[in-house]
C-alpha cells in the first residue's frame, strides 16, 4: 500500500539503492550457477554404480610380461582363493570407480553410419558378473558358454549385458533383447538387461550418462588379465584384502600391486570423487560468503538509512504511524531493493550459465534453481533488515519536536 | 476538548527526579485558539508532546475528545495522532525524501483512506495554503514559508479536532510568519481548536487565550487582549 511513496523516496537514494540491487543481482546469478554446479556434483556423488561396492575389492597388478598373463592369472586365483574368508576371486578388466580401460564409439548398423555414442566395456571372466551382484532386469545374466577370447581390449563377437538407460538411448520404445551393435566390425549382441551398471569414470568421460557401459564375458588370456575382483562379507573386506595382498606379495615377489587401485570399491569411489566433494564444499564456502556479504550489506544500508531518518521516523511516528507501519515501511524497501536485484539477477544467472557453457562442458541452467533462489534471497533480506526496522519502530514519536 | 487535572512528567535519574510538569491543569474548549507561553525549559515542550500524545505523562489524568488517554497503548495513541491531532512543528519537520503531495499524502495512508478520498483531501487543503502549483516540488525546492504551510496542509488534511502548533513561526522571518499566523487564524476562524506554544508574546497576544508556564506549573490564565496591550506598550 506504501509502495509508490517508497519508491519516490528510493528515486532520492539511487545511487546506494542500485548499488544494492547490483550487489543482489550478482549475488543472484553467482548463487544460482553455483547451487546448480553443487546439485550436479551431487547427484555425481550419488550415482547408483549396480554393483555390491560394500561386497567387493579390487586387486589390480602392474609390470608383468603379457606372455606370463595365463600364469599371472592361475597363481593370483589360486593364492587369492587359499585366504580366509574370500567368497569369491574373478578376473575382470576394471571395475566402477577403477580405471577406464575398454570404450569405444558404437552403432546401430553393420555400416558404422547410424553412431550411438561412446560406451565403456567390463570384460569379466565367468563368475565375476555374479560376483558383482549385478541386478538383470530382463533378458538373462551370462553364462561360462557367453565367454569369448578377448582380442585388443575386447572380443571379435559377444552376448552382453547392458544398463536399461542405454537399452532405451539405443532402441527407444523397443525391445532390446536380441538386438545388435558394432564397434567397428565387432558385434554386440542384447542377451540381458541391467538395472544399473555405471561406466568406472562416470561424470568424467565422453559417455552421455553415467550407465552407458556393456558387459561382456571373455576368456582370460594376454590382453585379460593382471586385475581382479574380490568377494568377501562387508565386514570382513578389508582384513580379507589385506591378508589377499600379503598372500600375493609373498607368493609373487615377481609382480608389482597397483596400490591405489587395489582397495575396497567403497574406499576407490571415496577416492574417485574427492575432487567433486572438494569442489562442491569450495562452491558452498562460496556461495555462504555471497549470502554473508550480501546480508551485511542489506543491514548495513538499513541501519544507515535508520540512523539517516532518525527524524523523520519520529515525524512519521508523530502523525500516526504505528510501530508496525514503520516496521513494514522497511521490509516493503527491503523487498523493493532485493526483490529488482532478483529480478535483474535471474536474467544475469541465465545470461552467465550462457557465457560460461561457451567456455567449459556445462550442462544449461535448469530453471528449477531460478524461483528458490530468489525466494531464499528475498527472505535473507526480509531476516536482513529485520533487526535495523525494528530498531527503527522503536524511535519516539516525541524525536519530532526535539530540537536537532 | 483538551483537559488536563494535576498532570505530572518526572524524569528519574539514580540520585534525582526532576519535574518537567507538576501539579499541571488545564482544560481547552472546543474551537478556542490557546497560546501557551514561558520561558526555556519551562515545560512548554513536555506539556505540548503530552497533550499530542508523544510522551507519557507520569501522573493525573489526561482527557482529550472525551476520552481518558492517560493510560493508553502505542498503538491507540498513535490512531488518536492519526485521527484526532495535527501537528505543526517549529522545524516543519516534513519529510525530506517525498515531495510536498506525498507529505501531505503520509498521515491520510496511516488511516488507510482510499486513494481517490486522499487525492481529493489533498488538493483541497494545498489550494487552501496556497500550494497547489508546486505539489512535485521536494522541501528542499521551497522557502521556510511555503515548507510550514505544506505542514500546516499535512496537519490539516486529516481534519483534526485538535491542532497543535510547536513555535510554529519560531524558523521564519517576520513577513513569513505574519502570513503563516494569519494562515492559522483562519483555521480557527473555520472552527479548529489550536493549541500554540511559543514564547514570542506577539504571537501569544493573537490567541483567544494565554496560559503562562514556569517551572512546569501554570501560573496565569491570562486573557490575551491584555497581553497584546502589553506587547505594543513593549513594541
Amino acid at each position: 500500500m506504501h509502495i509508490l511513496p517508497i519508491l519516490h523516496a528510493l528515486r532520492r537514494h539511487r545511487l546506494t539503492s542500485l548499488l544494492l540491487v547490483a550487489e543482489i543481482a550478482l549475488a543472484c546469478a553467482v548463487l544460482c550457477n553455483a547451487g546448480a554446479l553443487i546439485a550436479a556434483r551431487w547427484t555425481a556423488l550419488r550415482v547408483d554404480s549396480g554393483v555390491d561396492e560394500a561386497s567387493l575389492a579390487a586387486i589390480r597388478l602392474q609390470g608383468f610380461d603379457a606372455d606370463d598373463a595365463g600364469d599371472i592369472n592361475a597363481r593370483v586365483l589360486q593364492t587369492v582363493r587359499a585366504v580366509a574368508g574370500v567368497q569369491s576371486i574373478s578376473i575382470i578388466n576394471t571395475v566402477p570407480f577403477g580405471p577406464t580401460v575398454a570404450n569405444a564409439g558404437i552403432t546401430t548398423d553393420a555400416d558404422g553410419r547410424h553412431f550411438a555414442g561412446v560406451v565403456d566395456f567390463y570384460v569379466g571372466a565367468p563368475g565375476s558378473f555374479e560376483a558383482l551382484g549385478l541386478h538383470v532386469v530382463a533378458g538373462r545374466a551370462p553364462t561360462a558358454d557367453d565367454a569369448q577370447p578377448v582380442h585388443a581390449f575386447v572380443p571379435d563377437e559377444a552376448s552382453v549385458q547392458i544398463p536399461r538407460v542405454l537399452a532405451r538411448h539405443l532402441w527407444p520404445g523397443e525391445d532390446p533383447l536380441g538386438k545388435t551393435f558394432w564397434v567397428g566390425k565387432r558385434r554386440f549382441h542384447v542377451v540381458g538387461v541391467l538395472d544399473h551398471l555405471s561406466v568406472p569414470g562416470p561424470g568424467g568421460g565422453e559417455e552421455k550418462d553415467a550407465d552407458w557401459s556393456v558387459f561382456v564375458t571373455g576368456v582370460p588370456g594376454p590382453q585379460f588379465a593382471g586385475s581382479y575382483l574380490l568377494r568377501a562379507a562387508p565386514d570382513a573386506l578389508p582384513r580379507v584384502l589385506s591378508a589377499s595382498l600379503a598372500a600375493l606379495r609373498q607368493a609373487m615377489p615377481d609382480v608389482v600391486i597397483d596400490e591405489p587401485y587395489s582397495r575396497p570399491l567403497t574406499e576407490l569411489r571415496q577416492a574417485y570423487f574427492e575432487k567433486d566433494r572438494f569442489m562442491a564444499g569450495l562452491l558452498l564456502g562460496v556461495m555462504a560468503a555471497l549470502l554473508m556479504v550480501t546480508a551485511l550489506g542489506i543491514v548495513g544500508l538499513a541501519s544507515f538509512w535508520v540512523q539517516q531518518r532518525t527524524r523523520s521516523i519520529g515525524v512519521r511516528r508523530a502523525i500516526g504511524a504505528t510501530r508496525r507501519d514503520i516496521l513494514r515501511y522497511f521490509q516493503i524497501e527491503n523487498f523493493i531493493i532485493v526483490g529488482a536485484g532478483v529480478t535483474l539477477g535471474l536474467g544475469l544467472a541465465v545470461a552467465l550459465n550462457l557465457a560460461l557453457m561457451q567456455v567449459y562442458e556445462l550442462q544449461r541452467l535448469p530453471w528449477v534453481y531460478l524461483p528458490p533462489t530468489g525466494l531464499g534471497l528475498l527472505l535473507l533480506g526480509q531476516l536482513s533488515v529485520l533487526a535495523p526496522a525494528a530498531r527503527a519502530a522503536q524511535v519516539s514519536p516525541a524525536t519530532a519536536t526535539r530540537s536537532i | 476538548m483538551l483537559k488536563m487535572t494535576h498532570l505530572s512528567k518526572s524524569f528519574r535519574t539514580e540520585v534525582v527526579e526532576t519535574y518537567a510538569l507538576r501539579d499541571f491543569s488545564i482544560h481547552v474548549r472546543p474551537g478556542e485558539f490557546v497560546a501557551v507561553t514561558g520561558p526555556s525549559g519551562s515545560g512548554k515542550t513536555t506539556f505540548l508532546n503530552i497533550a499530542g500524545l508523544l510522551e507519557t505523562s507520569t501522573g493525573g489524568t489526561y482527557e482529550l475528545d472525551g476520552e481518558d488517554v492517560s493510560k493508553l497503548g502505542d498503538d491507540a495513541r498513535s490512531r488518536i495522532r492519526n485521527g484526532k491531532i495535527g501537528f505543526i512543528f517549529q522545524a516543519f519537520n516534513l519529510i525530506p525524501d517525498l515531495n510536498v503531495y506525498d507529505n501531505v499524502d503520509v498521515p491520510l495512508r496511516y488511516r488507510r483512506m482510499p486513494g481517490a478520498e486522499r487525492k481529493k483531501r489533498i488538493g483541497e487543503v494545498l489550494e487552501r495554503v496556497g500550494l497547489s502549483a508546486r505539489m512535485r516540488h521536494y522541501p528542499a525546492e521551497l522557502s521556510g514559508g511555503q515548507q510550514q504551510r505544506v505542514a500546516i496542509a499535512r496537519a490539516l488534511a486529516g481534519s483534526p479536532k485538535l491542532l497543535l502548533a510547536d513555535e510554529p513561526t519560531g524558523n521564519l522571518d517576520s513577513q513569513m510568519a505574519r502570513a503563516v499566523m494569519q494562515l492559522l487564524e483562519d483555521i480557527h476562524r473555520d472552527g479548529a481548536t489550536i493549541v500554540m506554544v511559543t514564547h514570542d508574546p506577539e504571537l501569544a497576544a493573537r490567541a483567544q487565550r494565554n496560559v503562562h508556564v514556569i517551572d512546569g506549573q501554570v501560573v496565569d490564565l491570562g486573557e490575551a487582549p491584555t497581553l497584546r496591550m502589553n506587547a505594543q506598550a513593549m513594541g
